[in-house]
């Protein structure tokens, strides 16, 4: 695991290109504290800070070969058995036992179809010297980051956005029709992003420069790719399954450090932490997230599990203030606005992690999107099953059972109002944006709160349009979940739970996050088993609980769905008012300088809190306040980069 | 009467749902409208008891009754009459 960066010009000279590559990297060392190395040529740098995992003599980088240099982030989890594969290559030799080495080969061998072989997590740099090419890739889910920013005829390569900060001249501004993007859905489509000239290289891609442009933009993998499933019988999917992540895990269980893995309490981790107390015959570190506000605290479920695998324990917990006080600094790394505040726990917790000695640890992310575990399953099939007889008084019913979690549904007088509400999306869901329409309909109120100067307005028809464009061509062959499933991936999954909540979140402490529920062969697998071995009626995620049902306490297995969250407006006010540094952030000054939002709304909301602060409180008014205040503070970081970057220690250099 | 009630809804609608008077149209659904969101309704519900003394049931919980800001002064005009 490491940070990455690159410069790509056709005109500056090596000291510029040098000085300016080491500043890069310099601001990137939260990702990789254990050593750093650059690579300038005519043309090009390359740096890198690396998080030492796997060879931890020999896995320098940028790695050099006679015909590439390579940078890289991430891991390759079948490097094993890929290098046996190069091995038979009678022009392949291998100098380290180290997964970036067994890429540079692969690239050697194979080409870009290298890229199909890996099952991994990254992000990559190649520059080949023989045709003078440079290849950046992505990993298929999107798990590490990679942007591109065009600036002055140059491109600049960085794995977070911050790395160009430090580049003369060029100044980091939002993008407000892509912010608004972003708003409706949870993460910007495509490539975009919220600054302005600055694009992610979307998941499953790669692209080529040479002659100081982009050649080609190639995708070498999307979602759904595979052929259709033969597998119709639950007991052969349940083997399957079974055997697929089992395999997932021991593959990600590979690493040359201990491991360890999170539990929050639900389903997914507790499986991950279970199939890995299968492989790791030692005691080994769990790590969890606990609440003061009851509300949010899964504790209790956590120790159930700690219990069964007497794992070596550490719990952190959290309450309002450590909220409100480590905000900035997680908004810090996550570089761009969030609408929940959850990170921030997961942003303490790696430190706890990192603290007590572990890199790696493996997580339960990805199981919601791969066995329908969100309610966004759930809306959409209500809907469906609905919209076939609109008229039917006994079919609405269903409603009660959305959202168990919530208390303010249990009150069955209100039953009446939640009809009230969904009837609106009985014409409104059967489209390419499926269970999507509830969540751009909920966050379309956002657009109130931008500055009126900007313009910004809500125009389904022209998400609809942005939409349709990364779908792929089988698309229309889905069902509705399936469809639901590859939206999910491509905005909630991708944009916010990867990254602002995974990716960012570790690496600031130098902890690397593994997914085993997002091993690509698994994915292919289940994408094509019948919807109702994932959603059986309601019931989510049917598949894997029935498949660990011998080895999880019931109460885990049964116990109603809920997503991770953490406090969130409750956690900027205290005292009837806002807390010293949201009413900083929010203050008239502040947002008159920035511009981005009406500072009329903005007060109007502040206002609503500060008369009372009521026990609920609706999903809008926590995600607007969140959302306004975390974007201040990404803009206050684009306009004050931090300055105090730590200097490189024993940085290798290799100049040709 | 009934202007006082709409006042004091319209009172309630602009300060909880961050809108102005002007951007309310009053014979259609807040819902199409994009004022208010599921979590919305249920504000809307618990202000009516707080502030009317009006419990309301599950069957009266319709567009008939809920529909606009005018049907939901009625609803209210009506269940004060009883």
């Amino acid at each position: 695991m490491c940070g990455i960066a690159a410069i790509y010009n056709k005109k500056q000279q090596k000291p510029f290109l040098k000085d300016l590559i080491i500043r890069m990297i310099s601001c990137l060392t939260h990702r990789g504290p254990d050593g750093s190395g650059i690579y300038i040529a005519d043309n090009i740098a390359l740096g890198q800070r690396r998080l030492s995992i796997i060879d931890l003599a020999g896995g320098n980088q940028p790695m050099i070969t006679d015909r590439y240099v390579i940078i890289y982030n991430g891991e390759i989890f079948n490097y094993i058995e890929l290098r046996e594969e190069l091995k038979q290559n009678e022009d392949i030799h291998f100098n380290t036992t180290c997964d970036t080495e067994v890429v540079i080969r692969a690239f050697e061998v194979y080409g870009l179809d290298a890229l199909a072989k890996f099952n991994g997590q990254f992000a990559l740099v190649l520059w080949d010297k023989k045709e003078k090419k440079l290849i950046i890739a992505r990993d298929r889910y999107g798990v590490r980051p990679l942007y591109i920013l065009h600036h002055n005829n140059s491109y600049y390569f960085a794995s977070e956005l911050k790395a160009f900060d430090t580049i003369e001249g060029y100044e980091r501004r939002f993008d407000t029709e892509n912010l608004f993007e972003h708003a409706l859905m949870w993460n910007t489509l495509d490539d975009a992003t919220v600054y302005e000239k600055i694009r992610s290289l979307p998941s499953g891609t790669c692209e080529i420069y040479q002659e100081g442009r982009c050649i080609k933009k190639i995708r070498y993998y999307e979602i759904g790719e595979s052929l259709p499933s033969q597998t119709t019988d639950f007991k052969t999917a349940l083997d399957e399954f079974t055997s697929l992540l089992n395999d997932a895990v021991k593959l990600r269980l590979r690493s040359d450090v201990p491991v360890a893995t999170y539990l929050s309490g639900g389903i997914d981790s507790s499986v991950i932490t279970y199939l890995t107390s299968l492989h790791n015959k030692e005691t080994f570190k769990t790590f969890s997230v606990s609440f003061e506000d009851k509300d949010f605290d899964e504790s209790a479920f956590q120790q159930e599990m700690v219990k069964r695998l007497n794992s070596d324990h550490f719990e952190l917990l959290i309450n309002y203030s450590m909220i409100d006080e480590n905000f900035l600094e997680a908004v810090y790394h996550l570089e761009r606005p969030v609408f929940r505040t959850a990170p921030v726990p997961l942003f303490l917790l790696s430190k706890m992690v990192h603290d007590e000695g572990i890199k790696v640890v493996l997580t339960g992310e990805g199981a919601d999107e791969v066995l329908f575990g969100y309610d966004s399953f759930k809306e959409v099939k209500l809907l469906d099953f609905w919209a076939k007889h609109p008229e039917s008084a006994i079919r609405p019913l269903l409603l009660k059972k959305l959202y168990p979690h919530l208390q303010h549904y249990k009150d069955p007088r209100q039953f009446g109002l939640i009809r009230l509400y969904y009837e609106g999306f009985l014409n409104d869901y059967n489209n390419e944006l499926v269970g999507l329409n509830i969540r751009i309909y909920n966050n379309k109120a956002l657009s109130n709160f931008f500055n009126k100067d900007l313009h910004i307005f809500y125009s389904k028809e022209k998400i609809l349009e942005k939409t349709k464009k990364i779908l792929p061509s089988n698309f229309d062959n889905w069902t509705l979940l399936q469809k639901n499933q590859f939206l999910e991936f491509k905005t909630l999954l991708s944009g916010y739970l990867l990254s602002s909540q995974g990716d960012r979140m570790s690496m600031a402490h130098s902890v690397e996050g593994r997914y085993p529920f997002l091993d690509h062969r698994l994915i292919e697998k289940l994408f094509y088993y019948p919807d109702n071995f994932k959603l059986r009626i309601f019931s989510q995620k049917y598949l894997l609980g029935k498949a660990f049902q011998q080895v999880i306490p019931e109460s885990i297995i049964n116990r109603p769905k809920r997503p991770y969250m953490a406090p969130d407006l409750k956690s900027f006010f205290s005292k009837g008012k806002l807390t010293e540094h949201a009413a900083y952030f929010l203050s008239d000054n502040l947002l008159d300088q920035y511009g981005i939002f009406d500072k009329k709304i903005v007060s109007m909301l502040i206002k609503k809190f500060e008369r009372k602060m009521p026990d609920e409180i609706g999903y809008r008014d926590n995600m607007a306040l969140t959302f306004v205040l975390s974007c201040q503070m990404a803009n206050y970081w684009a306009r004050n980069p931090k300055k105090n970057c730590l200097a490189l220690k024993q940085l290798k250099i290799y100049e040709e | 009467m009934p202007e006082r009630i709409q006042e004091q809804l319209l009172d309630f609608l602009t300060r909880n749902f961050l809108v102005s008077r002007e951007e309310i149209i009053l014979d259609e659904s807040l819902i199409d409208q994009g004022i208010i969101d599921s979590f919305g309704l249920i504000e809307i519900a618990s202000f009516l008891e707080k502030e009317f003394a009006i419990a309301v049931t599950e069957k009266q919980m319709t567009r008939q009754n809920f529909g606009s800001v005018y049907k939901i002064v009625n609803f209210i005009k009506n269940e004060m009459n009883k």
